[in-house]
């Protein structure tokens, strides 16, 4: 049975907000949970790993590595205990997700247009000059409902007072969607009495709210528009999850190389023949989605897509040029774009960040830099990160070098305390930091968030740094009411 | 059943999941039990679970039909191979295992439920590969498709039940979902039919899909398949009039028009082949396995 404490041994680490203790206690919410975890000995929970493991294994829910020797398909780290919140935090998380992303796509629909925001000097035009993001070559291009984030991730933090940030903005091709469905298809499986006792809200309908909004995305007015999910390929980290979501919707996964645009229509090449697509849910950057306008070496994307896009015969999934609004030195603005385009205050408040292009500003992080991180602002997936606290000063003289070299590049922000949850590390429960990846829809009928999302757990103890790619795994996250 | 039972209990987890934290509608398929027997386990899962897969009382719980597949193919070694005799054998010994009720009380189901669907997998792949194609296999499938084309009809029935076929609801596939993993139907759906009309689309496939090998029309054109080949030129009267109601009965659904359908007439043209399909299969027994 039980060996007396291994729950109740774990703490949590000090001064951390934690999501399952609350001082000596556990939160409410976690009372089902903590009943379960009581009832169950290590072998058990280990078994229970295992299962999980094998699960993931079987069903080849694995992601890719870069520059990694040893191999490069993985299994994405999974710790079997979920995270939980509660309705009234998801309401919060919701309410602000939906107010951010109204105005980032007012915004993204401003500066490819009237670029209002600029002329009343909310941002500053450099700021967006300098952007490597920001595609000249979509402006004035109208887009199907004025819709330009159709899909988002919004990485959310919880801070030592427990309320949530917005850590940065994901409006590009936002990954993890898949493990979120997985790793509750998973969960089901290990504590199947424990999800149905806690009525946890459902999350497996997103791939289906996704096909209706692409599907009313189709520039024709017909009843069957094609819609076709564009991946990089077999060697993209998130193949898995191109492929997962194509089956769950039922469209067609294709490489660039399977389109062709003929007479500014796209067309997929079939055993049939020639079909034309309406729609394309790309997973591939900007910079590769046309040889003709972007990058002229691309094998990956399609010559002359842009120019049908332009000409509005297809569809493009997220817009184009949507990397100007998730640039790391625009996320500074984007409280002032809330005023600015909905005239309310932000419900979700930002980190607070430093421009390091501010020279007040980046003196005042370099006199700071134990408690500071800088990011360089086209970077994700936790690559190019200094983290103040850590970083050897070799490493530091280089950045440093870096940074001055180039410093709109780069952002800062204060180390936040992450929130830590419990997870089973080698027989055991630590305390692990956490973040939270909602992921958002957007389509004509409006903002639609499937409760929970994909929580990001580091599981190197200590580390702040939750991406996949610096060891990071994941927890299945329950909306509770 | 199997299947169906876990779809069910996989979907009675989740929240917001209208109509399946009952197990009434599985219950009233697969057991002649009366209602207040139903009752009184409809909402538990445990019991639920153990009365349709190991409790004998249950004449037609899993355990049963498993020991009278057993049975069956033991009175018949001579004409099924040394390889499928096996696979049910090891089927039988699986589902009565003494500790397959204590998996189901301690909320292991998918744990019993999962191995038995791949035994049943492995049992259609033997036979594919080792029986040989004579009258033994003929039979074999036309049994097959008569009872999954049954299935068909009364999975779907229940799920018109559920969802009463209302017209508000059309544009909702989520109450569709259930019954599309039922049928292992999901993934076809959603690459075959694009138009929101999922009502429409739904009937389509479980009816009329001849690529859906658990529509109704693919099952009937495999019967077809087999009735022929077990009856080859050996046609007497008995046998023409075989053909000839086997015949009626398959053109109600080749020249049905589906627009007609709604929500009154369907549950008429469901019970009119599924009368016809049992009437059917009674005379098939009667003609090809009577002693008198």
């Amino acid at each position: 049975m039980v060996p007396q404490g291994l729950l109740d041994l774990y703490a949590g680490p000090q001064g951390f907000w934690d999501e399952m203790r609350e001082g000596s206690d556990f939160r409410d919410l976690y009372r089902n949970v903590v009943h379960a975890l009581k009832q169950l000995d290590v072998h058990s929970l280990q078994q229970k790993e295992k299962l999980a493991s094998e699960l993931f294994m079987n069903q080849g829910i694995t992601f890719t590595v870069y520059n990694d020797d040893a191999g490069i398909e993985r299994i994405f780290p999974f710790d079997i205990i979920p995270r939980i919140l509660s309705g009234d935090e998801w309401k919060i998380i919701e309410d602000g997700l939906k107010q951010r992303l109204k105005a980032l796509n007012l915004f993204l629909k401003d500066i490819y247009s009237s670029q209002s925001i600029i002329q009343d000097g909310i941002i500053p035009a450099e700021l967006i000059a300098s952007c490597p993001h920001y595609m000249r070559e979509v402006a004035g291009i109208q887009v199907p409902h004025d819709i330009f984030i159709h899909i988002s991730g919004i990485d959310l933090i919880r801070g030592d007072n427990g309320i949530f940030y917005v850590l940065e903005d994901n409006l590009r091709t936002p990954s993890g969607v898949s493990y979120m469905l997985e790793n509750r298809e998973i969960t089901k499986r290990l504590f199947p009495e424990l999800v149905a006792a806690s009525r946890v809200r459902r999350v497996s309908n997103y791939p289906l709210l996704l096909h209706e909004i692409l599907l009313s995305l189709s520039p024709a007015q017909i009843s069957n528009p094609q819609v076709v999910l564009l991946t990089p390929g077999i060697y993209n980290s998130a193949y898995y999850e191109h492929t997962f979501l194509a089956r769950q919707m039922g469209i067609a996964l294709v490489e660039g190389r399977d389109l062709v645009v003929d007479n500014h229509k796209v067309y997929m090449k079939t055993t049939q023949g020639l079909e034309q697509v309406h729609v394309i849910y790309r997973r591939v950057d900007d910079d590769y989605l046309d040889p003709l306008i972007f990058k002229p070496d691309s094998a990956l994307g399609v010559p002359g897509l842009m120019a049908a896009y332009r000409k509005g015969t297809v569809a493009i999934v997220n817009a184009v040029g949507n990397g100007v609004a998730d640039d790391k030195a625009i996320y500074a603005f984007v409280p002032a774009m809330i005023k600015y385009y909905l005239n309310e205050e932000p419900l979700l408040p930002n980190v607070e960040t430093y421009e390091m292009s501010n020279p007040d500003a980046r003196q005042y992080v370099f006199d700071n830099l134990e408690r500071m991180v800088i990011k360089r602002t086209n970077q994700s997936g936790g690559y190019g990160m200094v983290m103040g606290n850590s970083v050897t000063e070799k490493d530091w003289i280089k950045a440093r070098k870096e940074i001055e070299a180039d410093p709109r590049s780069f952002i800062a922000q204060p180390i936040i305390r992450l929130s830590t949850a419990p997870c089973f590390i080698d027989g055991k429960f630590e305390g692990r930091h956490v973040d939270l990846r909602p992921y958002a829809l957007c389509g004509p009928s409006g903002i639609q968030i499937v409760p929970g999302g994909l929580t990001r757990v580091a599981l190197k103890k200590g580390s702040l740094i939750v991406n996949s790619s610096q060891g990071g795994g994941s927890k299945d996250t329950w909306v509770i009411d | 059943m199997l299947r169906l039972a876990g779809t069910h209990y996989i979907f009675s987890l989740d929240k917001d999941v209208n109509g399946t934290s009952s197990w009434k509608s599985v219950l009233e398929i697969f057991t002649d039990s009366d209602e207040e027997c139903l009752k009184s386990i409809e909402n538990n899962t445990e019991e639920c679970l153990k009365f349709l897969l190991l409790d004998t009382r249950n004449t037609n719980c899993l355990r049963t039909l498993v020991n009278k597949a057993r049975e069956n193919a033991r009175g018949v070694q001579d004409l099924i191979t040394k390889e499928v005799w096996e696979e049910v054998n090891q089927m039988y010994h699986f589902v009565n295992q003494p500790e397959l009720q204590q998996k189901i009380n301690s909320y292991h189901s998918l744990e019993v439920i999962e191995p038995l669907i791949k035994h049943t997998v492995m049992y259609a792949g033997i036979t594919d590969i080792t029986m040989p194609r004579g009258t033994g296999w003929c039979f074999m499938n036309l049994g097959k498709y008569i009872e999954r084309c049954l299935q068909t009809i009364a999975f779907t029935e229940k799920q018109l039940e559920i969802t009463n076929f209302s017209e508000a609801d059309t544009n909702d596939l989520l109450q569709w979902k259930y019954l599309l993993f039922s049928l292992s139907g999901y993934e076809l759906h959603v690459k075959t039919y694009r138009s929101s009309n999922h009502n429409f689309n739904v009937l389509h496939q479980v009816l009329i899909n001849e690529n859906f090998t658990r529509s109704i029309m693919y099952s009937l054109q495999r019967i077809e398949h087999y009735l022929n080949r077990i009856i080859g030129n050996e046609i007497n009267e008995e046998r023409a009039a075989l053909l000839r109601d086997f015949g009626r009965l398959f053109s109600k659904v080749r020249f049905m028009e589906l627009d007609s359908l709604t929500k009154d007439t369907v549950p008429v043209f469901f019970e009119d082949i599924k009368v016809g399909l049992v009437e059917f299969n009674q005379r098939v027994v009667q003609h090809f396995f009577s002693y008198s």
